[in-house]
């Protein structure tokens, strides 16, 4: 894989997408990927991307657009889609339970990326979300 | 996303769960492992087929647990492979569902 390819993967708001989006995902990342961002890397998109479907359907259909690039050790993965504008940056820090009947059903999607990813960043741009996320690969020995 | 059960005396049911626990396998394990959560008192789930969780199957997860609690019963996790143990120790689950590295700790902490 050259360090400027760019992959790119369009899905519908359906929840059936998101296979589609883990066979792709772990397709990519089969060469040269660490197993442990290959697996954040599939961790976060399913979150970030279920999330869009679930939460950002405004009349109907809309087009969820994923982009995966390699640059230099650091692989980047942007979401963008025209549903409603939400900024997951925004979204207030998830309380860890402490009793199993403390512990809160749900919301638990954008802490996981927030843990996974090195790095979220967010823009509203042309009535579009635009999340872009970062992993750092671990540079190994040289070949 | 794969359920099996299986009776393994004193009251304690193993539910074995299979394949990849993401949104479309959480969706799909829901009904059944609620089922199982309503009739069942102790309850030892084995993730170490588990490849890949995600949010929606640790609601599942908590509600399953949440659900055999409040029957004063007891659900346990047991040999989540790392990545999968790390998502859960990530969401907090570690501190409100026991985990167990073996069966048999599991099947202890049952009893």
């Amino acid at each position: 894989m050259s360090t400027s390819d760019v992959s790119r993967l369009v899905l519908r708001n359906h929840l059936a997408e998101l296979r589609r989006l883990a066979v792709w995902v772990e397709r990519w990342t089969q060469e040269g990927v660490s197993p442990n961002v290959s697996f954040a890397l599939q961790l976060c998109l399913e979150e970030a991307v279920a999330n869009v479907i679930m939460y950002g359907a405004t009349d109907g259909e809309f087009k969820i657009a994923i982009e995966l690039e390699r640059l230099g050790g650091t692989l980047v993965a942007r979401i963008e889609d025209n549903g409603q504008p939400f900024d997951p940056t925004q979204v207030a820090p998830h309380p860890l339970p402490s009793t199993l009947k403390d512990a809160k059903i749900g919301d638990l999607g954008i802490h996981l990326v927030r843990s996974f990813a090195s790095r979220m960043d967010y823009e509203r741009r042309h009535g579009r979300n635009r999340l872009t996320l970062r992993f750092e690969e671990q540079v190994g020995p040289a070949p | 996303m794969d359920i099996a059960t299986e009776d393994l005396g004193g009251e304690i049911t193993k539910v074995t769960l299979r394949g990849r626990l993401d949104t479309t396998g959480a969706v799909q394990l829901e009904l059944p492992f609620n089922r199982l959560a309503t009739e069942q008192r102790k309850v030892l789930v084995d993730l170490s087929s588990v490849s890949f969780l995600a949010s929606y199957g640790i609601r599942v997860l908590l509600v399953g647990a949440k659900i055999v609690d409040g029957k004063n019963g007891k659900l346990v996790l047991s040999c989540p492979a790392p990545s999968v143990a790390k998502v859960l120790k990530t969401a907090g689950i570690d501190q409100v569902i026991p985990i167990f590295d073996s069966e048999s700790t599991a099947i202890a902490a049952l009893k």
